[in-house]
C-alpha cells in the first residue's frame, strides 16, 4: 500500500492498511498489532523534502535547486489523472507546456494546469483557476479540464482531436 | 517450461442455486470456460477448445478444474452440520491476484483499520501470539488460537467481544474461518473464502458461510458480508507489487504475520505461483 492512501494524525502518518506510523524523518514509530514493541530504526520510509506555498503542496526530487514557482493571481480547483502523457495534454491543448504549466484557454476562462508526469503514459493534473473565479466559472472550468483531459487519452488511445 | 502446479486445482466457478440450461461464460486461469445445466440435471463445465472439464458441486457452489484433480475438493464437514443456515454470499471480482485476496483474509491486524468499528477498533489493535503449522497429513495451513476484541463480530453479536479464530487453507486459493460463536458456545461459525483466478492479477471471490443463526435475515447477513469484503477491496486494488511476492523483499514481516509466511512458505513449496512473483522486485 501506499502511505498517501493513509491519514495524518498529530504529526504521524499512518498507513490505512495496518495502521503502522512514521514520524517526519521516515522512522516507524508505532506497530499497533504490537504495541509494547519499540519499532527497530530499521523500519523507515523515503522522505522528501516538502514545501507548502499558494496552495499546492510541492516535493523536489532530489536536491531542491530553487524554491518552487509563486502561482500568484491562481488558486487550486481539483486536481485528476490524466492517462496520457504532457504530449498528448499539449496536443490537445494546442499549447506547449513551460516550466510544467499549461495554459488553456477555453470560453474566455483561462486555466492553469500543473503538470506532474507519473511514468510515461500518465500525468497528474493539477488545475488552477483564477483566484476572483465566482462558483459558476469553477464549474466550467472543471468542465474544461475534464474534456481537455478526454481529448488528451484520445490523442494517446490513436484517435484525432476533436 | 514447468507445469503450473495449480491446474489440478479445483476452483468455485458459479453458485450452485443460480446454474441454468442457457449457461454463463466465465473464466480460469486466463482460459475462457462455459458453466450450464447439463440436459440430465448435473454441472457441465467446458474449456476454451469446448473439452469438457472436471465438475463437482459442493459448498453452495459449481467446482471445477482445468486440469486432473488428483484429490476429492477438501472437505468441510461443518457444511453437513444440522442447524446451519448455509448462505451463498455471491461474487466480487477484485482487480487483484487470487493468492493476495486469501492472503488478506489471513490477516487479523488490518482490522481496526480497514473494518473499523465492525470487526476491529482502536485502541484494541493488539494481536496476541497465536499459533500456526503446515500440517502435513493434510497438507494444510492452519493457524489456531487466534484472537481478537472486535466492536460487532458478527450479524448476531451484540456489542464488542474477544472473537477467537481459526484459519485454514486446503487448497490455495480457498481458506475457511472458524470463528466463535455467540449464540451456540462451543461451536463456531465457518466462513469461506472461494477465490476463482480469472488471471494472475485478477478474481472472482465467493464468500460463503455456514452459521448458526437463524434470527437475521438472509438479507443482513449477505449484506454484513459484502460490506466487509467491498471494504477489503479498496485494500487489494492498490497493493503494490501486484503479484504475491513469494520470496523475501521489502516487506517486514512481524508476529501478527505468521499466518501470512507459512501460506507463503506452503505456496512455493508446492510450486502454486499462479499470482505470485518469485524474484523480489
Amino acid at each position: 500500500m501506499r502511505l498517501s492512501h493513509g491519514f495524518v494524525r498529530g504529526e504521524t502518518l499512518s498507513c490505512i492498511y495496518h495502521g503502522w506510523g512514521y514520524a517526519q524523518e521516515g522512522n516507524c514509530l508505532r506497530i499497533p498489532a504490537h504495541p509494547a514493541l519499540t519499532p527497530p530504526d530499521t523500519i523507515r520510509v523515503a522522505t522528501q523534502h516538502v514545501e507548502d506555498g499558494d496552495g499546492v503542496i510541492w516535493i523536489s526530487a532530489g536536491e531542491a535547486a530553487a524554491p518552487p514557482p509563486r502561482l500568484d493571481g491562481v488558486a487550486p480547483l481539483r486536481s485528476m489523472m490524466v492517462e496520457a502523457n504532457v504530449a498528448a495534454l499539449e496536443a490537445a491543448a494546442g499549447a506547449k507546456a513551460a516550466g510544467g504549466l499549461l495554459d488553456h484557454s477555453n470560453d474566455g476562462l483561462t486555466l492553469r494546469l500543473l503538470l506532474a508526469p507519473d511514468g510515461e503514459a500518465r500525468t497528474l493534473m493539477h488545475v488552477l483557476v483564477g483566484e476572483d473565479a465566482n462558483p459558476t466559472e469553477r464549474i466550467a472550468a472543471s468542465r474544461a479540464a475534464e474534456t481537455l483531459r478526454r481529448a488528451a487519452e484520445r490523442i494517446r488511445s490513436g484517435g484525432a482531436v476533436q | 517450461m514447468t507445469r503450473n502446479a495449480m491446474i489440478d486445482e479445483w476452483y468455485p466457478v458459479g453458485l450452485a442455486s443460480q446454474l441454468d440450461a442457457h449457461g454463463r461464460g466465465t473464466a480460469l486461469m486466463g482460459e475462457p470456460i462455459e458453466v450450464r445445466c447439463g440436459e440430465d440435471g448435473t454441472a457441465k463445465v467446458t474449456g476454451g477448445n469446448g473439452r469438457v472439464l472436471p465438475t463437482c458441486i459442493r459448498y453452495g457452489h459449481v467446482w471445477s478444474s482445468l486440469g486432473d484433480p488428483k484429490k476429492p475438493l477438501f472437505a468441510i464437514p461443518e457444511a453437513d452440520q444440522p442447524g446451519r443456515r448455509l448462505v451463498d454470499v455471491g461474487v466480487v471480482r477484485v482487480r487483484c491476484s487470487p493468492l493476495r485476496a486469501v492472503e488478506n483474509f489471513l490477516d487479523i491486524a488490518h482490522f481496526p483499520f480497514v473494518h473499523t468499528d465492525i470487526l476491529g477498533s482502536e485502541p484494541h489493535t493488539e494481536v496476541q501470539n497465536y499459533k500456526v503449522e503446515i500440517r502435513e497429513d493434510e497438507d494444510e495451513v492452519w493457524a489456531t488460537q487466534v484472537k481478537f476484541y472486535q466492536p460487532q463480530a458478527a450479524k448476531s453479536a451484540e456489542g464488542g467481544i474477544t472473537t477467537e479464530y481459526m484459519y485454514r487453507v486446503p487448497a490455495p486459493t480457498c481458506s475457511i474461518l472458524y470463528k466463535t460463536c455467540p449464540p451456540h458456545p462451543g461451536e463456531w461459525d465457518v466462513i469461506t473464502l472461494f477465490v476463482q483466478p480469472l488471471a494472475e492479477d485478477l478474481c472472482d471471490v465467493w464468500p460463503w458461510m455456514a452459521l448458526f443463526d437463524d434470527e437475521t435475515p438472509m438479507t443482513d447477513l449477505i449484506h454484513f458480508q459484502q460490506t466487509i469484503f467491498v471494504q477489503d477491496r479498496s485494500i487489494l486494488e492498490n497493493q503494490i507489487p501486484r503479484l504475491l511476492p513469494l520470496d523475501p523483499g521489502m516487506e517486514i514481516p512481524t508476529r501478527a504475520d505468521l499466518t501470512s509466511v507459512a501460506y507463503r512458505r506452503w505456496l512455493k513449496r508446492h510450486g502454486y505461483t499462479y499470482g505470485a512473483q518469485l524474484v523480489a522486485q
